[in-house]
């Protein structure tokens, strides 16, 4: 009975600690500690030599230009999604949040947060059955006697970049949406009171306080663009490896773990000089604005 | 220049909205299709959605699917909401970057590093390991959400439950939690969407054992799909336009209610 007690009290006085460790743990050793293994698996010599057995060697071997090639074809992709997505989102994201008739607002944004919830893989497989060699758009071509051979539209970078372009929009126009909606008409109509274009206006009241939408869409995009892997599964644009799929065939085909881990640590190292570099980008309009109000 | 912009911005949003919804309205049209193999149009029938219903597969990697998913839930809700009530504000505060950190970096990662923690302590893949997973991208999701609604909530309430008598436990459960339940139900929703959604992580953690309803899509859909697919794709449409609908419904009553 005592010992009992002494639990209960002990665990009402540290209730604090002791209820606030499962999750930390779970962070921790399911998040954190796995990182630090595959840091340490890239490392290590072969999978079964001794805990110790340390080495450059598979770094050495990814210094190769086939490897420098792969990062820099999957972030010029990532790049060139994010960047084609932030054109095509922040009009549609300022009309929406600025424009349109509060009647309509809640329809139009239920329209566009669907896709948003709606399975990837469907996402995916429905343009796979549009642009598919039997697919849709060959289809009707080729009955209207457009074309006599079905083109060849699916199993190239431009199909990929056009689906992944798709898919990653909708992680564009959210944030950014949420950010101009706040903007309060009065600055921006004070800004034309005092004799400023519409083109000024945007460029230096929009632009500026809408940058933290933009830097978080920009994450959003790019840096699960960077490693995708399930797109160019899919989609196909076989001939070209990306990040991802290189990725998973070292992990899941080829069973190579130390040359898979130091991969993935030197491409996780440039996504985040990227990422930082994309940051710096981020606040230099921002800075601009500000000394020409200075 | 001026009627120019005014007539263009409805134009760009117009094609905007064509583009996501094409394919997505092609998909359902042909769950439709009386024809397996190409994709003229023979007329119309339901049997693809018979089939659909027929099928084991799709029913076990449902269940599979639901099973993961309703887990993941019930534990990231439990640990998040433990963690933010009886963690200490301050050290709470300080603590969660550490659950930013699974959004910050592509799931890969978090896959990889799953992968290899298993493999490391020869943790065989299965429903386990696919919950650890998605719990722990849960954790990502529902500490931040019910952090937010938590420091918002008005301190005096919990003072005046403690000043009447109430233990910490009973605060928690006839305080606390009802005060949250909004936002316990909104990340619970966010965490089951993601969960049912997840490619990533599943492929790299479910091993051969278990088939949830991602890993079969993709399955069928690399080998040959068949109009199945379509019929499964249009009833998940079904399924996330009515949570997209339960959500904003949350949403508009939780920002109607502070008036």
């Amino acid at each position: 009975m005592k010992i009992r007690e002494k639990i209960k009290t002990f665990i009402s006085e540290n209730s604090s600690f002791i209820f606030s460790v499962p999750a930390i743990l779970w962070q921790v050793l399911f998040l954190y500690v796995p990182l630090f293994l595959v840091l340490y698996t890239s490392f290590k010599r072969s999978a079964d030599s001794a805990l110790l057995d340390i080495t450059w060697e598979h770094y050495g071997a990814l210094c190769n230009s086939a490897y420098f090639y792969i990062i820099a074809r999957s972030a010029m992709i990532a790049f060139g999604v994010t960047l084609l997505s932030l054109v095509c989102a922040y009009p549609v994201a300022y009309f929406l949040a600025l424009k349109v008739h509060p009647h309509w607002k809640n329809s139009l944004l239920f329209l566009l947060t669907l896709p948003f919830w709606t399975n990837f893989l469907i996402q995916i497989y429905s343009w796979v059955f549009v642009l598919d060699y039997n697919g849709l758009i060959n289809m009707a071509l080729l009955r209207c006697g457009i074309i006599n051979e079905p083109l060849h539209m699916i199993n190239n970078t431009y199909a990929l970049f056009f689906v992944m372009l798709y898919y990653y929009l909708p992680f564009m126009l959210m944030p950014l949406y949420s950010i101009l909606e706040k903007i309060q008409h009065d600055l921006l109509e004070a800004s034309m009171d005092l004799g400023a274009t519409h083109w000024q206006t945007f460029r230096r009241i929009t632009i500026p306080l809408s940058m933290s939408g933009i830097k978080t869409g920009v994450f959003l995009v790019f840096v699960p663009a960077f490693g995708e892997f399930a797109i160019p599964a899919i989609i196909g644009g076989s001939k070209y490896m990306l990040v991802g799929s290189l990725v998973s065939h070292y992990f899941l085909v080829a069973r190579d773990n130390q040359l898979g881990s130091a991969f993935t640590i030197v491409s996780g190292v440039i996504l985040i000089v990227c990422a930082l570099l994309f940051n710096w980008l981020c606040s230099v309009p921002v800075q601009a604005a500000h000394k020409e109000v200075e | 220049m001026r009627r120019l912009s005014s007539y263009m911005m409805p134009i760009i949003v117009a094609a905007l909205y064509l583009f996501l919804y094409i394919p997505i309205f092609v998909l359902i049209v042909f769950s439709f299709n009386d024809n397996a193999f190409t994709y003229s149009w023979l007329g119309f029938t339901s049997h693809w959605y018979y089939d659909l219903f027929a099928s084991v597969e799709v029913w076990h990697a449902l269940k599979n699917s639901l099973l993961v998913a309703m887990s993941s839930v019930v534990l990231s809700l439990t640990l998040g909401s433990v963690l933010i009530f009886f963690g200490s504000r301050a050290s709470v505060k300080r603590l969660l970057v550490l659950f930013y950190g699974s959004l910050a970096m592509p799931e890969i990662v978090l896959a990889v590093g799953l992968l290899s923690l298993f493999s490391f302590f020869s943790v065989s893949l299965g429903a386990i390991t696919l919950i650890v997973g998605h719990t722990l991208l849960g954790l990502g999701y529902v500490v931040p959400i019910v952090y937010a609604r938590f420091v918002e909530l008005d301190v005096s309430l919990i003072e005046a439950s403690y000043d009447l008598g109430a233990t910490k436990r009973q605060t928690f459960f006839s305080v606390v939690l009802p005060l949250l339940a909004p936002a316990l139900i909104a990340a619970g929703l966010l965490v089951f969407i993601i969960s049912l959604d997840d490619f990533i992580i599943s492929f790299f953690c479910a091993g051969a054992s278990v088939q949830t309803l991602p890993l079969y899509i993709f399955a069928v859909i690399r080998t040959g799909a068949s109009p199945m697919i379509n019929a499964l794709s249009t009833l998940m449409l079904l399924v996330s336009s009515f949570f997209v609908l339960l959500f904003s419904f949350l949403h508009i009553k939780k920002t109607r209610m502070p008036q």
